[in-house]
């Protein structure tokens, strides 16, 4: 294979190929089509964690809260109202990502680790608040057997048109992202990651563009939690506490922030593992620690971030000559 | 007044001194490490859950009290100096350490936590001490057992040494002087390396201390470590990075809070009252109201 | 002459191999293939101390009952899973188990959380599903056909407290602080439906949030109240904390009642607390234990250092309650095996209490309700049963009271 077509975007056009096809191939074993699914659902999430860590540069703990909202807005809709899950879910994550903008709104001003503190704060309370309103979310029994999705004739979505569903909006979600890099948008939030004092003196609205980050990143946040919770039939505040976050965080720290290949291999990589390796379950959270220590220290750019990192290195040794060497497109 | 009034006062004054000076604590170890090196260290629960659980074991393998928590003490300081060599010691010179640090204490507390998982959460489901002191001291009507009262005792003694440490010994005084400019400090003699290394220590060890003292007090489970994590942040935040006076009052408040609001609300508006001041303080005085 | 030689005997020696292996295959052919019941439970994670002293008590019953031949002439094999306390991890395990294993039957969490995530996966899917020690009511709501719970649900123990007070003190006032968690409310809910019916009186109702640490100002304000007894519901180590709290304002232990009390629990309110009554469903103390029952906690308590507590007792009897059911069913069919575990009637090994199922699959409810003598250290106690209690599932409106 020519080094020189393995770049970003065939990288991921094999993968969306991949990913739509492999429902096909994994129809018969319908344990590894449920590891599948849930990935697709973590690759959702990643990439739109990824929009506001790697490309604005915040750390939002609070992403599960939002998610959360959207889910039981959902069901709420769907029971209490009879809503097919096709409107209850885009109204769900409308709604949720319009709360997700107001709880951001207060910590606008803060930035690296005041940020992380007031989400994780927010996160806290979003938990709390999933807990003590149990007319809305069952409190913490949780809500079950929660009904799938309708296929256009009434019957349940089941299967490998499920799964098939969930790689749609996987490749869907990470196509936006790669869709919206390049963009004066995207370039606009790689300018307040860089130095958002600057970016505020060249003339960006800063705080109008931190609320558009805060509105997609939630909106990818409530989609994938909207479809966690049709997809397993259970949730509970449990499922949308800080801990998920972290974990969604580790998908993109690992598999490379500021990237659009990276969150996906993150997710691919790492969100498998509590379902299969049943011998290293007991060593899950162990483990976890270990790799966000290791990622923070000695692979700051995640798997992919190191590779390109190589990749330059490589190509501005192979020409000691010219000056300038390419920036690697991500 | 009536003595069922004077029971539920005095049980007030005296949640809300142990519970304040206990918070205290945790949050002078925390801030002093974050104001100093500019280390949030998010495993501080882990690290107070640690303490309670050392000493759990000694205590169950037939150690008394007192022994072991001067072993466990010894215990932390080893600890510490093994974490500051291996981890912490790699982040002194970066840029941006401090969220730097935070992550990586995520990672330490999910590994702790792991650890805890696998080992004590599949002996018990729940753990106490023997009391330091046996007995009861009547205060009027009512019963204060006095291993409450050496806690607060130990507690507030702890706490009024640290509080001369860093005025008036020049340990102290080198690590305010780290904290508030390295650069300056460094010109004039000041081994920044070392006063980082002491000050992680020490904050370290006075986290522990309040492990075996909330251990003393009470009894413990796993639970505990995420909920005292949030709390002392919380106190940090609101006191001011860096501040023990700060760290000191607002634990106290904390500890007076829960206690008071306990008598006219339900227990959930206490316990939730500091989510609500951290927030308020994060958005309007960042700095924290005791900072310089 | 040599290689020939060398081939005969090769060629002879597998020949007899091949039909030995053979002559094995039968024999195991005839012994049968293992009976597999998936076991989807707490191995790591918040409830981690529940699920590995299930699976202790499982490992007693399963080698106990293979040695003696195993289920329908087949050893009985449990696959254990771990679900990390974890919902949607559940739900991948008893996928995993239901495609790839084909089990018979789902059986192992003890936690509500992720049993009524396997409820749902159960209840599509229609494998039956034995629920040894979650005691969530809605894991047998009407129009449950493949779930049954072998514990009796929460908003009953809450029922069954009334009646016992309704017995032994009529018309007391009760003090109630409990903790806010799932179960604690469904007992509340069960105990606050029967107060009145019981004439109890409810003198105080104290709601302590999860990660509360102190209770002493509201220990002082229930003295105050002045009630004949204090029923005590913490969560984790906040229960001993309630407890202890209470004992040092001056509430004696005889006024004491925690709802469940399982070893850890009696041995961390310790010494102090006897004459203290917690309710149970298995306990050394019983009066009604078996020969079999006493055996068990005699093995259990050498294997493992501390005497066995209902969650264990549950976990040993539910591979007995699999194999009479399946035996009854004649072969390891699922819908076969969902027919006979309705219409079971039988014991439990270890103390005789009658196990049947209704239509939804509640089992016949029961309650013991001991009170402590002694308290030995961490290692044993002695406890002396002063009441005992059944009920039908539905005799309060219990689908109605929790959610």
């Amino acid at each position: 294979m020519n080094p020189r077509h393995l770049n970003a975007r065939n990288m991921g056009i094999a993968l969306a190929i991949l990913a739509l096809a492999l429902p096909f191939v994994l129809e018969g074993n319908r344990f590894l089509a449920f590891v599948f699914g849930m990935v697709m659902i973590n690759v959702l999430w990643a990439s739109g964690m990824n929009l506001l860590y790697g490309y604005v540069g915040l750390m939002p703990l609070m992403f599960a809260g939002i998610a959360g909202i959207a889910a039981y807005a959902m069901i709420y809709l769907t029971r209490s109202f009879g809503w097919s899950f096709w409107l209850a879910m885009p109204a769900a994550s409308f709604g949720a990502a319009l709360i997700g903008v107001l709880l951001g709104l207060p910590s606008l001003r803060l930035k690296g680790f005041y940020f992380t503190l007031c989400s994780l704060v927010i996160q806290t309370v979003l938990t709390l608040a999933f807990i003590f309103f149990p007319h809305f979310t069952n409190g913490d029994t949780g809500l079950n057997q929660i009904a799938p999705p309708e296929w256009f004739n009434g019957a349940p979505l089941a299967g490998l048109w499920f799964d098939l569903v969930l790689a749609i909006f996987a490749v869907a979600g990470a196509a936006f992202c790669a869709w919206l890099v390049p963009t004066r948008l995207g370039q606009r939030f790689i300018a307040i990651r860089e130095d958002d004092v600057l970016a505020a003196v060249l003339g960006i609205n800063v705080v109008r563009n931190k609320i558009i980050a805060f509105f997609l990143v939630s909106l990818y946040a409530a989609v994938g939690g909207c479809f966690y919770a049709t997809y397993v039939g259970f949730i509970s505040p449990r499922a949308f506490d800080v801990l998920t976050s972290l974990n969604i965080w580790l998908f993109v720290a690992f598999g490379g922030r500021g990237t659009i290949i990276g969150p996906i291999i993150g997710a691919v990589i790492l969100a498998p593992i509590p379902f299969l390796l049943q011998e290293l379950q007991a060593f899950k959270d162990v483990l976890s620690g270990v790799l966000i220590i290791v990622v923070t220290l000695v692979l700051p750019g995640g798997i992919y971030g190191e590779l390109l990192r190589r990749r330059a290195l490589r190509r501005a040794a192979a020409q000691p000559q010219t000056g300038t060497t390419a920036a690697p497109r991500t | 007044m009536s003595d069922a009034t004077l029971l539920i006062l005095a049980s007030t004054v005296s949640t809300g001194l142990i519970l304040g000076a206990i918070f205290a604590l945790v949050a002078a170890g925390v801030t002093i490490v974050y104001g100093c090196v500019w280390l949030p260290n998010a495993s501080n629960g882990q690290f107070f859950l640690l303490a309670a659980l050392a000493a759990w074991s000694l205590t169950g393998a037939g150690w008394g009290s007192a022994l072991a928590i001067i072993a466990v003490l010894a215990l932390g300081i080893v600890l510490s100096l093994l974490l500051e060599w291996v981890l912490i010691r790699r982040l002194y010179d970066v840029a941006n350490r401090n969220v730097a640090y935070f992550v990586v204490t995520l990672g330490l507390t999910q590994i702790m936590s792991g650890i805890f998982s696998l080992t004590y959460g599949r002996w018990s489901d729940q753990f106490t001490l023997p009391p330091l002191v046996a007995g009861i001291t009547m205060i009027g009507p009512f019963p204060l057992p006095n291993n409450r009262i050496a806690v607060l005792v130990i507690a507030f003694g702890v706490l009024a040494a640290l509080f001369a440490l860093l005025r008036y010994h020049r340990y102290g005084r080198a690590l305010r002087a780290v904290f508030q400019n390295r650069e300056a400090a460094a010109l004039r003699g000041v081994d920044v390396r070392a006063i980082y290394k002491l000050s992680f220590l020490l904050g370290s060890s006075i986290i522990f201390l309040g492990g075996l003292l909330f251990a003393l007090a009470y009894s413990f489970d796993l639970t505990v470590a995420w909920t005292m994590s949030v709390t002392a942040f919380a106190i940090m935040i609101v006191g001011g990075p860096g501040s023990v006076v700060g760290a000191l009052a607002v634990g106290l408040v904390f500890g007076f809070t829960q206690a008071i609001v306990s008598i006219f609300a339900s227990p959930t508006a206490a316990t939730f009252s500091y989510l609500a001041a951290m927030l308020a303080i994060l958005l309007f005085k960042p700095t924290g109201l005791f900072s310089k | 002459m040599n290689i020939n030689m060398k081939a005969a005997v090769v060629a002879v020696s597998a020949a007899i191999g091949i039909s030995a292996g053979m002559a094995t295959d039968d024999a195991r052919a005839q012994a049968g293939a293992p009976i597999k019941v998936g076991f989807v439970t707490e191995l790591t994670g918040p409830w981690t101390f529940f699920g590995t002293s299930c699976v202790a008590g499982l490992k007693f019953a399963t080698d106990e009952i293979n040695k003696a031949g195993g289920a329908l002439g087949r050893p009985l094999e449990f696959v254990i899973q771990d679900n990390q306390t974890n919902p949607s991890a559940a739900v991948a395990a008893s996928r995993n188990l239901d495609v790839n294993d084909k089990v018979v039957a789902l059986s192992g969490p003890t936690s509500s959380d992720t049993a009524l995530a396997m409820y749902g996966y159960a209840e599509q899917q229609k494998i039956p599903f034995l629920v040894p020690v979650a005691a969530f009511p809605q894991l047998t709501k009407p129009g449950t056909k493949y779930t049954f719970r072998i514990e009796p649900n929460a908003a009953g123990w809450g029922y069954s407290i009334a009646k016992f007070l309704e017995q032994r003190k009529p018309g007391a006032k009760v003090a109630l602080m409990y903790s806010d968690a799932a179960l604690m409310r469904a007992i509340v809910a069960g105990f606050k439906y029967q107060a009145p019916r019981s004439k109890v009186n409810i003198v105080a109702d104290v709601l302590f949030p999860q990660g509360s640490t102190d209770a002493t100002v509201q220990a002082a304000q229930v003295k105050a109240a002045n009630p004949d007894y204090v029923i005590v519901i913490g969560a984790g180590a906040f229960d001993n904390v309630l407890t202890n709290q209470l004992l040092d304002l001056g509430v004696k232990p005889e006024q004491i009642i925690h709802p469940y009390g399982i070893t850890s629990q009696v041995f961390g309110w310790g010494q102090r607390s006897a004459g203290s009554i917690y309710g149970t469903f298995f306990d050394i103390g019983l009066d009604s234990l078996t020969k079999e029952g006493k055996d068990f906690i005699s093995r259990f308590d050498s294997a493992n250092s501390r005497p066995p507590s209902y969650v264990e007792n549950y976990c040993y009897n539910t591979p007995y309650i699999l194999k009479e059911a399946l035996q009854n069913a004649g072969s390891a069919d699922r819908e076969k095996l969902r027919d006979a575990l309705s219409k079971l009637k039988t014991r439990e090994l270890t103390s005789g209490v009658p196990i049947e199922f209704d239509k939804n699959g509640a089992r016949k409810e029961y309650m013991y309700f001991m009170q402590i003598v002694s308290v030995d250290g961490k290692r044993t106690y002695k406890s002396k049963q002063i009441f005992y209690n059944e009920w039908d599932a539905e005799v309060i409106p219990v689908y109605d009271l929790v959610k």
